[in-house]
């Protein structure tokens, strides 16, 4: 038996969602034929049979699955399948005896919060929810950080979001002088009373909201780099009333007539062409680069070194991988997703995703180079 | 226990209980036992109550009418549900119409139960769920079986009243194993029961609380339990989380646990495997959007088969029944 896990270095995303299956439960595939497709927060990746044999799957279409784990197993022979099929279900049947205690978001949940499940006393399933308030009743007990004071006639920028896209968003504010970073939450209860930089994490969503009441920051930015994510919070920090402010690198080249809405994220040495229209809370990675007369959307976020021609269009919630080079007059429509190092020539319908064969780099040492230091090529095939 | 041995021992229990109680149907005695197995052994034990009949359909149910006047308690067995077609006349021109005919002076008690439903590839005449020409017919309850409701209670609450019913059985549920509810509990899952004044009860499943399930599933039969499979599936991977409710009796609904479930949940999917339109589920949902107007989240949603016939193909019988995966893309809809 052999696991098939999902050929990814996207360290972005712990998990995918499964979209679709090209082969059958049980069938026979042949090694390197597509078995399955699964898109992740920066692609849509085509997941390959590492070998000949029959197939069992682990997973259905539609579900959302951790990278980590196989999302299928692979046999020599038919029979050695049904027979790891049998054990599987004879386990399972065991486990409905008792029925589950917990479900598996609040088991791994649990396992990050370090929350002893045995602890919980209920008789139901335990959920996420149950597992956080277990773990919030002993965080709690830590008296949750004020934001800073901020410095006079500046913004105070809160940020929702500890995790690595607020360094980002710190080391851009701290340069920028725009505003300064107060405060940072975050949903997960762990990173609490922790800091990013000097700034405290000061609590979850309602602190942030309650804090904001309090007068304790001027704007947010949302400094987490999932579509899904920012168009979500977009709408809560709305609904509470609560301003967004842009982080825009001073290294950032902005042609005449550019104009910026709120939110917005724009890392090193990007560069916005005349007349071009950049829409709200936009997670734009460094060495972007948009030509004259572009139109981009809200609640995108795009990978380093993304460049577009004179008058592309790009849609609400667009996410661009790394390496991406757009032709003149290229309209991406909404929710597109489009893999790294793809060259767009023609306008992408709203919805769709935009794949890519893999690229892999293989490292070899030169074969005829006598010489003391060993030296690596690289070559794409 | 299998669904099938269930329903063969609450018949052995009702044959041994009351007298009157006669099991007629096709090659209902032994060797062969029936043509899925449910009476094996019955013949053996109460020869001269468990009969073998002429492949007459009308007949047969005919002379249940008959019996039934005459205070016997008749339970026939139609082979296949698409059978039913056969003594459709005997069911809704006499049967259910006796007693008001007579102001009250006879009743008709038969019990006809059937088994239904596709997936085993039998093609158009002996796969179908045609239980919705019959759920609005006056005085007929129609009852189904499931994996979650004790056939033996079924079958007594059935025989205590002095109406007709008509039982659908689906063969594919036969060879699965029976999941009552015990302490409360089905496979760890909260399980409520509610009794209806006739004594067929509604089962409600859970993960969690009601107030933490965001949506109610109804069904009966074999698609209640591929709605609770996929919604115990879903709800301990995902965290997606909603209430199951499934009646025994599927006309005249007992509709206490349904408004009960909906009202918290304000989010209804009623799922069948007969083919769509004018069906169970768009009653259901008229009732439902009726009495709940202004409080549900969003319109009650509904899932059957497609409206054609039943191919004998496995794969194009598969493309147009309620499946596993429909049952889930149905739930999926809803559960956002």
């Amino acid at each position: 038996m052999r696991p098939v896990l999902v050929p990814t270095s996207d360290v972005n995303s712990e998990t995918g969602l499964l979209l679709a299956w090209h082969a059958g439960d049980r069938s026979k595939v042949d090694a390197g034929e597509t078995i399955a497709e699964i898109e992740t927060s920066k692609a849509i990746i085509d997941v390959p049979a590492p070998e000949s044999g029959f197939i069992l799957r682990a997973a259905s279409e539609g579900a959302e699955l951790r990278l980590a784990e196989p999302i299928a197993r692979l046999f020599v022979d038919i029979d050695e399948l049904e027979r790891y099929s049998e054990q599987e279900q004879r386990r399972r049947a065991e486990v409905a005896e008792i029925g589950p205690r917990a479900t598996e978001p609040a088991r791994r949940r649990a396992a990050e919060l370090g929350v002893d499940l045995a602890s919980i006393a209920e008789e139901a399933l335990i959920t996420v929810g149950m597992v956080e308030a277990a773990a919030a009743t002993t965080t709690a007990a830590v008296d949750l950080p004020d934001p800073l004071p901020g410095v006079a006639a500046v913004p105070r920028i809160a940020l929702f979001g500890a995790g690595l896209g607020a360094n980002q968003v710190i080391d851009i504010l701290q340069r920028a002088r725009s505003g300064t970073a107060v405060a940072v939450a975050d949903d997960d209860p762990s990173r609490w009373a922790g800091e990013v930089m000097g700034v405290p994490v000061v609590g979850g969503f309602e602190r942030f909201v309650a804090l904001f009441g309090e007068g304790a920051y001027d704007a947010a930015i949302i400094a987490i780099a999932s579509v899904s994510a920012r168009a979500k919070l977009r709408d809560a920090l709305e609904a509470n009333g609560i301003p967004l402010a842009n982080a825009i690198d001073p290294t950032t080249r902005i042609g005449a007539g550019v104009t910026f809405g709120t939110g917005n994220i724009v890392c090193a040495f990007c560069h916005f062409g005349v007349e071009t229209v950049v829409g709200d809370n936009n997670f734009l990675s460094a060495y972007n680069s948009y030509d004259h007369h572009n139109k981009l959307g809200s609640d995108m976020a795009t990978g380093p070194a993304c460049t577009t021609s004179g008058l592309v269009m790009l849609g609400d919630r667009v996410r661009l991988g790394t390496g991406i080079h757009v032709e003149p007059r290229v309209e991406i429509g909404d929710d597109v997703q489009v893999a790294s190092g793809s060259v767009i020539v023609a306008s992408v319908p709203a919805g769709h995703a935009v794949k890519r064969r893999a690229v892999t780099t293989v490292v070899v040492p030169r074969r005829h180079d006598p010489g003391p230091q060993s030296m690596l090529i690289s070559r794409t095939r | 226990m299998i669904a099938a041995r269930a329903m063969g021992d609450a018949l052995r229990v009702a044959l041994n209980d009351d007298n009157r109680v006669i099991l007629l149907g096709e090659d209902l005695i032994d060797p062969y036992g029936g043509a899925f197995k449910v009476t094996r052994g019955l013949s053996t034990d109460f020869p001269l109550r468990v009969r073998s009949t002429p492949i007459s359909e009308g007949a047969i149910v005919g002379v249940s009418a008959g019996l039934a006047l005459s205070g016997y308690r008749p339970i026939v067995e139609i082979m296949f549900g698409d059978f039913l077609t056969l003594c459709f006349d005997q069911i809704v021109n006499h049967i259910a119409k006796y007693e008001a005919m007579y102001n009250g002076k006879v009743t008709c008690p038969v019990i006809i139960r059937t088994p239904s439903g596709g997936g085993r590839g039998y093609g158009p005449t002996h796969s179908q769920s045609l239980e919705k020409h019959f759920v609005g017919v006056p005085h007929l309850r129609v009852v189904a079986g499931s994996l979650v409701h004790d056939p033996a209670c079924i079958l007594g609450a059935i025989l205590a009243q002095d109406s007709p019913a008509l039982l659908i059985e689906h063969k594919l549920l036969y060879p699965l194993h029976m999941m009552l509810p015990a302490g409360g509990r089905i496979e760890g899952f909260i399980a409520d029961e509610h009794v209806s004044a006739d004594g067929l009860s509604t089962i409600s499943i859970r993960p969690v609380p009601r107030e933490d399930c965001w949506f109610t599933v109804l069904a009966y039969g074999y698609q209640a339990e591929l709605a609770r499979r996929v919604l115990s599936r879903l709800a301990v991977e995902e965290e997606i989380f909603g209430e199951l409710v499934v009646p025994s009796q599927i006309a005249p609904l007992d509709w206490e646990p349904i408004d009960a479930s909906v009202s918290t949940t304000r989010s209804l999917l009623v799922i069948e495997e007969g083919v769509d339109g004018f069906t169970w589920g768009s009653e259901v949902a008229a009732r439902v959007s009726s009495r709940f107007f202004g409080e549900l989240r969003r319109p009650v949603a509904t899932a059957a088969s497609d409206p054609t016939v039943i191919p004998s193909s496995k794969t194009l019988e598969a493309a147009m029944l309620m499946t596993s995966e429909r049952v889930e893309q149905a739930i999926r809809k809803v559960a956002v």
